[in-house]
């Protein structure tokens, strides 16, 4: 479980982010003072920082600096300032990567994979996830079943991830069709159709048989 | 300052020295002095007076013909005391002075003018971050707590985000603030993110979306031209019709520029209509019919293109769908990649 450093001066958006977070399977921690915050954060050895601009005594990117002189640890920029001048500011000081507020949760939630896979190359194992003991690996997007592999398409891994990921949960066309635009793949109603139907005539092949279920008029269901 | 001008005001003057010259002659004549003594008098009379006149006449001309020269020439009118001499003559050295403290007056009033205007746009520019603070930790409240009253809220929220993003770039447009970076950037990075910003529309009201080959690499200011593309995307989606609707982005490559084309099949514009969709407030026919039209997005698309150096055009036909191009202009600074 990676370990995320909120820094923020806004109470709800460090609990709702914490709750959003750990929702995610990461551990959370947002500090409510910030007039030790460096030496908090040399002593909390966090795997990642979302951190904000403004913030009482210093500002964000004060902070960003201290913490590039004594640790490599991957800081995201999460800041209302949206200019190509805040942008390259915070780059040049260091921090991995620039969110503006107010956020879509999903691309915040790809961002810190991204930014976590990009860091620690141990995340890899992260990039398999089971269900039913069908394996899916994310790295080479291919799916494993009883000793049988298979190579899924881009589109159709981000469609199986995420049906794995809410597995239990009725997923409406419309959420899965968001996430993948939020993927970058800009699926309409007839491709999204094509590749269920690929993707479980693949499924098929491998043996696992019916594991996507379709709730008519509500959506599909990985039980 | 013309010659006769000049002569039409000494009028009086030379009018005076005739009727005194001729009342000397006059007397000296009848007094029996000799006629030649008389011419003499008469030229020791007129010669350092007519010099006086030529030599008063050269001097103002040429200093009043620089000055209004230097007003002709000057862009910025106001600055005209800045480069002036100061005459060696009475009246010059009066107006000088008078030209100087208006100058000066004037400058005072355009100093505090701008400064209340930037004081405003740094106000507007503050509280748009701060007011998004709460917007993102509402967005945050929804997403963890999500049914159908809190989809609705945040379809709201977005339209909330929406304005205040407008209410920024409008401040942004002023001619005052310079505040860009141009560099260099993927039109297709751009058109995603506007893409993504939208999806919801699209998923939600069924709108096929056609991306053509965008991978074009452009020098300009990324932030700004993705506001643009995505004030016209969010009309295409609000105009678009119930049935089929479809939006597409391409990108041609001509001579001298790039060219961003975003098409629809919309209600389109009507021909009165269109030559007016960049001004200010202007709603026209759609915004009456469909509403929540404010008339300030492509008015403040099409003043920050200026500042940008981008050229925007539309070409509608009414009920068949709408097609605005913006033109990314291609130099030899452009192109030495």
């Amino acid at each position: 479980m990676y370990k995320i450093l909120v820094i923020e001066d806004s109470e709800t958006i460090r609990l709702e982010l914490g709750e959003l977070l750990s929702r995610y399977g990461y551990t959370v921690e947002a500090p409510c003072s910030f007039n030790n915050i460096i030496e908090y954060v040399n002593s909390g050895n966090p795997d990642l920082i979302l951190l904000d601009i403004n913030l009482p005594f210093f500002d964000g990117y004060y902070i960003c600096r201290e913490i590039r002189k004594k640790s490599q640890v991957p800081i995201i920029i999460v800041t209302s300032r949206d200019s190509e001048a805040d942008e390259l500011m915070s780059m040049n000081l260091g921090a991995d990567d620039f969110i503006t507020k107010p956020y879509n949760t999903q691309i915040l939630l790809a961002r810190i994979f991204s930014v976590l896979r990009r860091t620690y190359d141990h995340v890899k194992d992260a990039d398999v996830i089971t269900c039913r003991g069908l394996q899916l690996n994310l790295a080479n997007g291919s799916i494993m079943f009883e000793e049988k592999t298979l190579e899924l398409t881009k589109n159709e891994l981000k469609v199986l991830a995420y049906l794995i990921k809410n597995k239990g949960n009725i997923v409406t066309r419309e959420e899965l069709m968001e996430y993948l635009w939020s993927a970058d793949y800009f699926a309409d109603d007839n491709s999204l159709s094509v590749n269920i139907t690929r993707l479980r005539k693949k499924l098929n092949e491998i043996g696992i048989g019916e594991m996507i279920e379709t709730r008519r008029g509500l959506g599909y269901i990985l039980e | 300052m013309s010659k006769m001008g000049y002569l039409k005001e000494k009028l009086l003057f030379l009018i005076i020295n005739s009727i005194a010259a001729f009342a000397l002659s006059s007397f000296l004549y009848f007094m029996g002095v000799q006629s030649y003594f008389i011419l003499y008098t008469l030229c020791v009379w007129f010669f350092p007076v007519l010099y006086l006149l030529i030599y008063d006449y050269i001097r103002r001309s040429q200093y009043y013909n620089h000055l209004l020269g230097s007003l002709y020439d000057l862009d910025k009118k106001y600055l005209l005391s800045e480069i002036i001499n100061k005459p060696d003559f009475v009246d010059g050295k009066v107006l000088h002075e008078i030209i100087t403290a208006t100058n000066r007056d004037m400058h005072e009033h355009i100093k505090e003018y701008s400064k209340k205007e930037r004081e405003y746009r740094e106000y507007i520019e503050a509280w748009v971050h701060e007011i998004k603070t709460p917007i993102a930790s509402g967005k945050l409240i929804i997403e963890n707590n999500k049914n159908e009253v809190t989809k609705k809220i945040e379809e709201e929220f977005n339209k909330v985000e929406e304005h205040v993003e407008q209410v920024l770039y409008y401040a942004r447009s002023s001619n005052t603030s310079e505040d860009y970076i141009i560099k260099k950037f993927c039109l297709m990075d751009s058109v995603k993110n506007v893409v993504r910003k939208n999806s919801k529309s699209f998923i939600y009201r069924k709108i096929k979306l056609n991306l053509g080959d965008l991978h074009y690499h452009i020098y300009n200011d990324a932030k700004w031209v993705e506001f643009i593309i995505n004030q016209v995307v969010a009309n295409a989606i609000k105009y678009a019709k119930e049935e089929e609707a479809q939006v597409s982005l391409y990108a041609e490559r001509n001579q001298e520029n790039i060219t961003l084309i975003i098409e629809d099949n919309g209600v389109g514009i009507s021909k009165t209509d269109l030559n007016k969709i960049f001004n200010k407030g202007f709603t026209g026919e759609n915004g009456r019919i469909f509403g929540k039209s404010t008339g300030m997005g492509l008015y403040i698309c099409h003043k920050l293109a200026e500042k940008l150096g981008l050229g925007m055009n539309a070409v509608s036909d009414k009920g068949a769908g709408t097609k605005i191009s913006i033109i990314f202009p291609v130099g030899n600074f452009s192109t030495m990649d």
